[in-house]
């Protein structure tokens, strides 16, 4: 069985063979099932923006290849365009990419450029304003008088309603507040849950990103620095610390717990999980 | 940043030319560029290209970045060296054939031409390399400050450059993630006829627009938070003075001109 996005031995430099070259990616290697829910964490500049750019072939390797459901994507201009549909990318702040006069004909945007029917763009754009919580009313109104946050839920609708296999998001919560963080993350939960496709979420935010993926890919200065489950990750909190990151806080505040002699699960990684064992032991107290 | 110095074409160096003022600088070039089209023969043409290679030498900026300067008027260059060499007659005649003939003085006007252009895009290149755009227009605004006294708002027009100068590795930088999100959507930029690539540049056009004004009224924002009420009363932080550098300079351009007149007098026009 192919994997959803396969990425061999991937090199890449900016600038090539000018003063300025950059080595953003060095030799990547990685796996992406089917219908999994992944987050990529690292610091600023580590080269996630670039990996994902690969993902749909904005960017060529400068060695190695990118596979999309085993088809290498830069093969010929046929395979470049289908990855562009299979694979969604939602950057970072993707506000600024509205255009149109309505928000409807900007989230049709996508779809009418896969050449589908009227009806099937119409039954697109309405699936995907439901999951983004974009209302019937704000549909006619022009994305220029829309607030931030409005404005990022509609161009999130644009990438979803491609319904792609594989959707992903850039940093999808930056500069919103923290209901909207929250809004946005359970949507994401919700719409992997729904649809199964796959999902790939690039965040700063370890508790955004703990309480969304599964499994976890480190970056660090453009090479993978750690790749496995949630756990595997954020059990090597002095490894993360050295490279600019961070465990959630709550996992540290249980750190310190389990340090003065309680037992508590090493794996709290959200503050419902904490509240949750928090609340048995108070239970288990009061039974004594 | 990278972006910073690819536009304006500045080579970053301590040049003597790069440390001099760049008054003197826009001065001299616009001095030196009148005297090239003053020359009438060889001898003088030679004293200008003899001061242009010594300030390539001085600049320290390398040749093949002068090269890439001209390539762009290789066109013309080659363009207007056949027009002279056939339609200017006169002197021996090298070659007939036909209604063509090309004589001694086609072949002078030409090569004089030629070298005319290459010089000139020389020295207006070596003023790029070696001023940053900045000092540039600062060193404009200086020079045009008299014609404040005729109402024409110098320091406005200076600081608009200035600007527009700073926000073109911006906008391009913009453009490009603009033009990634909605190639990320499925838009096709290479394909299609005319009108349908024309078309399919509205979705880039517009988000650039837009978040060019949103730019534009922050950036006046901030300039009004900082106090900014025009030039009237605004002192520099580097100030601007000329210095023995500079006027060794002058000297160099205006015996240069001088040779030039000179020559031009006791040696036979060739064109
Ligand atoms: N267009 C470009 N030209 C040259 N260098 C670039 C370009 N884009 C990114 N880089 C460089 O490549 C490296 C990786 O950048 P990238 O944007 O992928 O980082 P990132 O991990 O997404 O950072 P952030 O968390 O800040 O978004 C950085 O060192 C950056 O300076
Ligand atoms: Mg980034």
């Amino acid at each position: 069985m192919s994997f959803a996005i396969e990425v061999k031995n991937l090199t890449h430099l900016y600038s090539p063979g000018t003063p300025h070259q950059v080595t953003a990616l060095k030799n990547i290697n990685l796996q992406i099932e089917h219908g999994e829910i992944l987050g990529i964490i690292g610091h600023t500049g580590s080269g996630k923006s670039t990996l994902i750019s690969h993902f749909n072939g904005l960017l060529k390797p400068n060695e190695g290849c990118v596979l999309v459901d085993g088809v290498d994507i830069h093969t010929n201009k046929e395979t470049l365009r289908n990855s562009r549909f299979k694979v969604g990318l939602c950057f970072q702040y993707p506000e600024y990419q509205l255009f149109e006069e309505t928000v409807y004909k900007d989230i049709a945007f996508g779809p009418k450029n896969m050449k589908l029917s009227e009806e099937e763009i119409r039954n697109r754009v309405l699936r995907a304003a439901q999951y983004t919580g974009v209302s019937g009313e704000m549909l006619d109104k022009s994305p220029f008088d829309l607030s931030g946050g409005e404005k990022r839920r509609v161009a999130i609708a644009g990438v979803m309603a491609m319904e792609p296999q594989v959707l992903v998001f850039d940093e999808p919560a930056a500069g919103l507040d923290p209901a909207g963080r929250k809004a946005l993350t359970d949507l994401i939960k919700d719409y992997h849950r729904s649809t199964g496709c796959t999902v790939i979420v690039v965040s700063h935010s370890m508790e955004d990103i703990a309480k969304l993926a599964k499994r976890l890919i480190v970056i660090n200065d453009g090479q993978v620095a750690m790749d496995g489950t949630l756990s595997e990750v954020f059990s090597q909190s002095e490894k993360l610390t050295g490279m600019g990151l961070d465990v959630p806080e709550i996992t540290k505040i249980f750190a310190e717990i389990r340090k003065r002699g309680f037992d508590v699960p090493p794996d709290v990684y959200s503050v419902e999980y904490a509240e949750q064992i928090i609340l048995s032991m108070a239970g288990r107290r009061d039974a004594q | 940043m990278i972006s910073d110095i690819t536009f304006g074409q500045y080579y970053p160096s301590k040049s003597v030319l790069h440390r001099a003022d760049s008054r003197a600088k826009l001065l001299l070039t616009f001095l030196m560029i009148v005297f090239l089209f003053i020359c009438k023969n060889f001898l003088s043409l030679g004293v200008m290209v003899l001061v242009t290679v010594l300030a390539v030498i001085f600049s320290g900026v390398p040749f093949r970045m002068l090269l890439k300067s001209i390539k762009p008027v290789i066109v013309i260059l080659i363009f207007t060296a056949l027009l002279n060499i056939f339609y200017t007659k006169g002197g021996d005649v090298y070659f007939e054939f036909w209604r063509f003939s090309i004589t001694e003085k086609g072949i002078n006007n030409a090569v004089f031409t030629a070298i005319r252009i290459i010089t000139l895009v020389v020295l207006s290149s070596l003023l790029t390399y070696t001023t940053t755009p900045t000092d540039l227009t600062t060193g404009l605004e200086r020079l045009l400050s008299p014609l404040n006294h005729l109402h024409i708002r110098v320091h406005t027009l200076a600081m608009m450059m200035t600007l527009a100068l700073r926000f073109i590795p911006t906008l391009i930088e913009e453009t490009e993630r603009i033009m990634n999100a909605q190639k990320a959507r499925g838009a096709d930029l290479e394909t299609g006829s005319l009108i349908q690539r024309a078309k399919a540049l509205i979705p880039i056009f517009v988000p650039l627009m837009v978040s060019s004004f949103r730019r534009a009224y922050e950036l006046a924002f901030a300039m009004t938070c900082r106090c900014y009420t025009g030039g009237e009363g605004r002192t520099r932080m580097k100030q601007m003075k000329l210095s023995g550098r500079d006027f060794a300079l002058l000297a160099i351009c205006l015996a240069a001109c001088a040779g030039v007149i000179v020559l031009n007098i006791f040696f036979n026009p060739v064109i």
